[in-house]
């Protein structure tokens, strides 16, 4: 919606994890804090705040972007995924990624793990399968207790086990 | 870290969005915000209203001819970077934006952004200028176009004034048998670069005819080597090295000279990067 008078406050449209949700916001929210504490959904981390380690990475309207680096009245009308949305609804199973990262140890403290996993669920699988690519993809993310080495383990895992699914088209 | 307080608007004309600037003294233009965000939650700028230009229509335009490739303000870097025509035109664009950010950063940013933005380390800039490419701005004095070669007055510093809109960028075609390169070298990747280097070179029976060589992260604005231009033509791939690293370092005396690197380290990292994409260059010849 085309806003022409300059606004401190905003009505915003936000459909989170399918789940449409309307709230009047400051204009200097963050889309970070938005998710956090006006949704109510901690699972998306923030560490530093400005656009550096990648640990607030969430998707919007299908593209991995920082959530501390938008503003919440600049996803009005968007299509906001983050982890809460990962495992299947109604069970205690992880997502195929999530379960990796399990199995793997691809994680100590946990709190990176959120933005490594919107990372690699917004793009396509053939993406994980490259080791050069994959590791150009995740250099967007810090994570300080791993090494990485146990996370690209966990990625290639999952990427096997979608590839043998007959998940794949091309590979 | 949170940004103070401000207004914001989003327009959906460019009409509307040049009023909206001109309505504030400090206001400012909102395309990708991975550069002004950041520094907004850091409070190291000061704005009172933000115009966000996302959904001004027909900003985000990404159009390819065979003369060059035309970047609309609010494109985003991945945009660009997925566009098969832009790359086969200027090849340099996608060899460029594979070393900005990361993809949760070209997900959101913008080339025209990063223009605007003027970072001396940063890379579209550097293409701006070895491309000659063209920007187009509208603003309270008109519109106008600017060539790159004119845009960036320093760090952080463009021609740009109060209220201006750059409404797209137009990147001209390289010449035909010219192979351009983006190299760099930087501490962790994704990061901005101590020293890179982009370079359209001219190659021909196994020398190089001639080259455009603009350097950046070693002074304020992108750094034509004027020198080093002068000594690559006829240059092949059994000739002395020292030519082309002289003359590099004879441009590069002035470069930055700070807590990442001396300022020899980074003419001695740009003469290594130009003998690597000389020898590319004519590798790649080879191989037509």
């Amino acid at each position: 919606m085309t806003i022409i008078e300059p606004i401190s406050e905003a009505n915003v449209e936000v459909t989170v994890n399918g789940r449409p949700h309307r709230h009047r916001v400051p204009a200097r929210l963050l889309l970070s804090d938005y998710i956090r504490d006006t949704v109510g959904l901690t699972g998306t981390h923030l560490g530093c705040e400005h656009g550096y380690c990648g640990a607030c990475t969430v998707m919007v309207n299908g593209d991995a972007v920082r959530s501390c680096l938008m503003l919440a009245v600049q996803a009005d009308g968007a299509e906001v995924r983050t982890v809460e949305d990962l495992a299947p609804a109604g069970s205690d199973a992880l997502s195929p990624m999530q379960q990796a990262f399990h199995d793997n140890h691809a994680l100590q403290c946990g709190f990176c793990t959120a933005g490594f996993l919107m990372t690699l669920e917004s793009v396509d699988p053939a993406e994980w399968r490259d080791p050069e690519r994959l590791v150009e993809l995740l250099s967007g993310n810090l994570c300080r207790c791993t090494g990485y080495q146990n996370i690209v383990a966990a990625v290639t895992e999952a990427w096997n086990a979608y590839d043998g699914s007959g998940g794949s088209d091309d590979g | 870290m949170k940004p103070a307080p401000f207004e914001y608007c989003r327009p959906s004309t460019v009409d509307e969005a040049l009023e909206a600037l001109g309505s504030s003294e400090s206001s400012r233009v909102l395309a990708g915000g991975q550069s002004l965000i950041p520094a907004m939650n850091f409070r190291l700028t000061d704005v009172s209203l933000l115009v966000d230009i996302n959904r001004v229509e027909g900003l985000d335009a990404v159009t390819c001819d065979s003369g060059g490739v035309t970047v609309g303000a609010a494109a985003t870097q991945t945009r660009v970077l997925e566009d098969d025509g832009a790359a086969s035109v200027v090849p340099g664009l996608r060899a460029a934006l594979r070393h900005v950010g990361h993809l949760q950063i070209r997900d959101r940013g913008t080339v025209c952004g990063s223009l605007a933005h003027a970072d001396p380390a940063a890379e579209l800039p550097a293409v701006a200028v070895a491309t000659g490419a063209a920007i187009d701005v509208t603003g309270p004095a008109g519109e106008r176009r600017i060539d790159a070669a004119d845009f960036f007055h320093g760090p952080f510093w463009t021609a740009l004034e109060d209220g201006d809109l750059i409404t797209e960028v137009r990147f001209p075609a390289p010449p035909p048998r010219s192979v351009t390169i983006v190299d760099e070298i930087c501490r962790r990747a994704g990061d901005f670069a101590v020293a890179g280097l982009v370079a359209v070179i001219e190659v021909d029976a196994g020398a190089v005819r001639s080259a455009r060589l603009v350097g950046f992260g070693l002074g304020g604005v992108p750094t034509r080597l004027q020198a080093a231009e002068a000594a690559i033509g006829g240059w092949a791939a059994d000739h002395p090295v020292v030519t082309l690293t002289e003359a590099v370092m004879a441009d590069t005396t002035d470069a930055f000279d700070d807590i990442h690197a001396p300022n020899w380290y980074r003419g001695e990292a740009v003469a290594a990067l130009t003998v690597r994409a000389a020898l590319r260059a004519l590798a790649t010849e080879e191989e037509v």
